[in-house]
Order: C-alpha cells, then structure tokens, then sequence
C-alpha cells in the first residue's frame, strides 16, 4: 500500500509490479513528450495561419487532419491545442491535489472544533457542481482563459480534502505513528517521513481521475464559450469552430473530439490501473 | 444546515463581486433602448435594491427574503425568479429522469451480462463500452449523434425542444453516460457479491446460479449502486446542462447559461443556489434511503 514500503521492498524485489509500472508511466511521459515537441518542431504549418486558398479541405497528405473553415491546419492545431487542454487542466488539477491535501491534513489534525469548521466549509464548496460554477464565474466575471482556470481552481479542491483527512485520521491510530511519537519525533517530522508517503499513492490515483475530468470540463466550457475563447487551438474551441461546418467539414469536429476522448481514456485507465496495482499490495 | 448557510454565503459572495454595476444593469432591463440614463434614476435604483449598504448587510437583507421564500424579480424579464424557474424546471427534469432511467437500466443489463459470463466477449465489452463512456466528452457525442442521426439520416430534429422526437437525441447522449458510468459501479459491485462467502453456502445448498444471481447478487450490489448514483447526480445535472445548451433545448442549464451571460443576478443566483441545494438534498435522501435498504439496519431498527 505505501509509497515507502513499496520502494523498500523494491530494492530486495526488482519485479516489483508497481514499481515497474510507475517507472514505464514516466518513460511513456517523456517519449510522448518528446514526439510532441518533436512534432510542433517539424509541422511545416503554423496553428493561427490561415489559407484562404485550401478552407475545409479533407484529411490529405499535406494536411493530415485537414483544414478548417480559415485553412488552418488542423493537425497543427491539435498539437498546440493539447498544450491548452492537457495543460490547463493539469495545472488545475494540480492545484486542487495540493490546495486540498494539505486543508484534508489541517483539518484531521487541528480538533475536532477546527475539523468541524474545515470540513462544513469544505462541504459547502462541494455542494457547487464544477461546471456550474464554472459557467456562473466565467459567465459573470467575463468568459475568459484566466476565468475558466480561477473558477475550475476554487472546486478543484474538495474531493482531495476529503479524502486526505479521511487517510490521516485513519493512520493517526496506528501502531507505527504512535511508535513515532513515542519516539519523540516531532510533528513536522512524522508528517513529511510517515504520514505523507502513505496517504500519497490513493491522493494520487484521485488525482489522476481528478485530471481526465478538468480536461472534460475544460474543453466543454471553452466549447460552449465560457472558457479559451477562439481562435486559441484549444480542443473544446476548435469543436465550436467546427460545429458551424459539420455537414460540409465534418473532420473539424471529428478530430479534436477524439484527441479528448483518447486523452482521458488514456489517463483514466493508467489511473484505474495504478490503483488496482495498490490494491493488490494491500 | 452549516452547509446551506455555507452555499448562501458563496452564491452571494459571488454575485457581490461580481464585475459591472447592478444599477445600471437594473435600468437597463427597465428601459430598453433608453442609453443615456439619468444618474438621479441610478440612485433610486441603487436606494430600492439596497445596493449602497455595506457587504454584510446586504447579505443579511437578501438573505432573509430567501428565507422567505423570495428570490427577487428577474431583471431582464421583471417577472418573478421563481415563475421562470418553474417554467423551466420540467424540461431538466424530463430530461434528466428520461436518461437516469435507460442508463440505470442498460447499465443493470450490461453488467449483469458481464459478471454472469466473465472473461467472455461479452464481458469485455462492457469493460469497453464502459471505459470508452466514461472518457467521452458528451458535447462531441452530441455533436456525432446530430450529424449521424439528423444531418445524414434526417430521421430526427437537432436542435430544439417542444416534442418527444426533439427528447430522443439529448436522452440518448446523457443516457450513455449514465450507462457507462454506472456499467463499471455495477460490475465491481456485483463481483464484489459474489466474493462473499454466503454466496458459496447458497451454491452447496445447490440453489440455481440463475436465482442466486436474481435473489442476492443483484440486491446486494444495490446499496453501494445507490451511493453511486446519488453522488453522481451533480455531474448528472452538469451532463444535462452541458446537453441542453448543445442541443439548444430550453431548461435550467439554458437558462443558466442565458442569465449569465446578460448577468441577470437574481435569476443567477437563485439557479446556483438550486443546483447546491439539490446536491446535498439528493445525498441525504440517498443516505436515508440507503439505510432502509440495508437488511442490518432494518433488523436494528425493529430490535430497539
């Protein structure tokens, strides 16, 4: 189950499942990485360039994905659109996994008084469905980039909150951190070494699940306008350009919805299979 | 009752902050057209809407007509908040229980199938369906469903509401969502059942897979499936808002997006406070009635 004891027993066993499957994660990140820079280095187009000449062309050689309604190229456009909706929703994400780890551990650490305070305030914010607040501070505050990323930030953070206290509160009775207190190490000590390494792995298969969904919200707001507004290359927005020309250019629409359904699958099934693999230690 | 206090506090928050002024935006519903307002209107408009007084106190005023049960008059259309959200509530709530109720069953089906044949085509393919559902962004589902179903076959409308054929495409969308999403709940949960040890007693006792399956699987994966489908009505309601405005329908997620955007406050604030309030009503219920399905608790219930 834990992070530490996982790595422990790494050493003695190199077959380690988990191990190896964090390891092969990592070196897929880097490879896709790689091909991506690799492919905005060698795509002869640019993502805002438009080509009146070739508008709603077809999937062909010169253009992979074909070209939208400008003469954009579509292909380009997705590789620089994943660095909006990947991007944006795992910054997001990101600091949701933070924000709320560290009020989750506050709040299972601070009293009951204080844990009672931490945990209605946490409730209150949960009651809100992402995508609804999202519209309403988007929507009032001005459908913008930095307005989408504020207001999927503010309830991002919740379910982590919930969880991590959940986890602390849980191994606050057992036997090894009552060994460490005993052993006189102090809070700050037990928390970072002991509690930290053990609540991590199930924060971050939250997390995971946590990440294919901002790109969901991410991309379905900008496609309905409240989020990266056109003519960036996010996916959702390049969807809206798309919508207006489905029966002449269906292949607008075709490809960046795809590119976000893969992604999340994607995600989701490395995470569901993070967590079988944690499951399977316990 | 911490957290409704809580949800009302956010929701005023927010609209306390938000950009542009609300007088100007009153008087512009009021006299349409009309571009060079008096500043002497203004200031009647910010005296009666209280607009002047301090954060708290304008909290504590609204407030205390909420707790009244009035939600203030739409600025746009000046006729009361809670007359637009009933004559838009029936199309969300159609829509939402239309596709609750071909999802659940779907899901119930196809796991079902699943788990009585493992490791068979069949169960794969609920493995896949529902892995792919889970990762489908419903508005390009929406969109596929349009060019397939009305622009290709023509068979039905695309966009807008009023008959059961403009129901079928927006209900099929949220319906395969709540498929997916519940397909993969339901099998873990099922599986999950026939881990237990009483299921083994019931096949020595040579009862039919077929009648263990009906009588004991199926109700013991239902508690934990209640759960499920209680916390996922909040991205129930965002899919049906999210399919609405796609499918241009009119309901509360239209509704919604239109107040929003002509920052029609009340109206705003009232559907933001519905849909938080919704939420954790639901969960209590599902919690309550989770507990009456529980055979343990009812054995409890009837001991003391």
């Amino acid at each position: 189950m834990s992070l530490s004891q996982s790595i422990n027993l790494s050493d003695s066993h190199p077959a380690d499942p988990l191990r190896q499957f964090t390891k092969r994660v990592g070196v897929a990140t880097l490879v896709l990485l790689g091909l991506w820079s690799l492919a905005i280095w060698l795509t002869p187009y640019e993502p805002a360039a438009a080509d009146f000449l070739n508008r709603l062309a077809p999937p062909s050689a010169a253009h992979w994905a074909g070209t939208d309604h400008l003469g954009r190229d579509i292909a380009t456009r997705l590789l620089y659109g994943a660095g909006w909706s990947l991007g944006l929703s795992l910054a997001i994400s990101l600091t949701g996994f933070v924000v709320g780890t560290v009020v989750g551990i506050l709040a299972a650490r601070s009293g009951p008084a204080g844990d009672f305070a931490v945990m209605r305030v946490t409730d209150s914010f949960f009651a809100f469905p992402e995508l609804i607040a999202a519209v309403t501070f988007a929507g009032l505050f001005g459908p913008s980039t930095s307005n989408l990323v504020i207001a999927l930030m503010v309830v991002s953070w919740m379910k982590f909150a919930r969880l991590a206290r959940a986890l602390t509160l849980n191994l606050g009775e057992s036997d090894f951190i009552t060994q460490a207190r005993l052993n006189v190490l102090s809070n700050g000590l037990i928390l970072w070494r002991h509690l930290l390494p053990n609540i991590l792995p199930s924060l971050l298969v939250l997390w995971t699940n946590s990440w294919s969904r901002t790109i969901l919200s991410v991309s379905g707001l900008s496609f309905l306008g409240f989020g990266v507004q056109p003519p960036s290359a996010e996916w959702g927005a390049m969807l809206l350009d798309g919508k207006a020309y489905m029966q002449t250019a269906p292949h607008i629409m075709i490809f960046p919805g795809l590119a976000v359904l893969l992604a999340v699958m994607v995600i989701n099934l490395t995470g569901d299979r993070l967590r079988d693999l944690m499951a399977g230690k316990t | 009752m911490a957290v409704l206090f809580g949800i009302t506090l956010i929701t005023f928050t927010i609209s306390y902050f938000a950009p542009g002024d609300k007088a100007e935006a009153i008087a512009h519903a009021r006299y349409p057209g009309d571009f060079g307002i008096a500043p002497e209107v203004l200031q009647g408009i910010r005296e009666e809407f209280n607009l002047n007084a301090p954060f708290f106190s304008q909290y504590t005023h609204w407030l205390a007509d909420v707790l009244r049960g009035d939600f203030g008059v739409s600025y746009s259309s000046r006729t009361s908040v809670w007359v637009i959200f009933v004559d838009n509530l029936g199309e969300t709530v159609t829509l939402t229980l239309t596709s609750l109720a071909i999802g659940l069953a779907a899901a119930f089906l196809l796991s079902a199938v699943a788990v009585r044949y493992p490791n068979t085509i069949w169960d794969r393919g609920a493995v896949i369906i529902s892995s792919i559902g889970a990762a489908m962004p419903s508005y390009w589902l929406a969109l596929l469903l349009i060019l397939g179903v009305s622009v290709y076959l023509g068979w039905l409308p695309a966009y807008g509401t009023g008959t059961f054929a403009h129901l079928i495409l927006p209900a099929a969308t949220l319906a395969f969502w709540v498929m997916a999403s519940q397909t993969r709940l339901l099998r873990t949960f099922m599986l999950e059942a026939y881990d237990q040890p009483f299921i083994e007693t019931l096949r020595l006792r040579g009862i039919p897979e077929r009648e263990i399956f009906s009588r004991h699987v199926l109700r013991h994966s239902f508690v934990p499936a209640l759960t499920m489908i209680g916390l996922d009505m909040a991205s129930l309601l965002e899919g049906a808002i999210i399919v609405e405005l796609t499918f241009s329908r009119s309901g509360l997620g239209s509704l919604l997006a239109g107040a929003v955007l002509s920052r029609d406050l009340p109206v705003v604030m009232f559907l933001v406070m519905f849909f938080a309030t919704a939420y954790v009503v639901i969960n209590s219920v599902i919690d309550g009635v989770q507990h009456l399905c529980d055979p343990r608790n009812i054995k409890k219930a009837k001991a003391s």
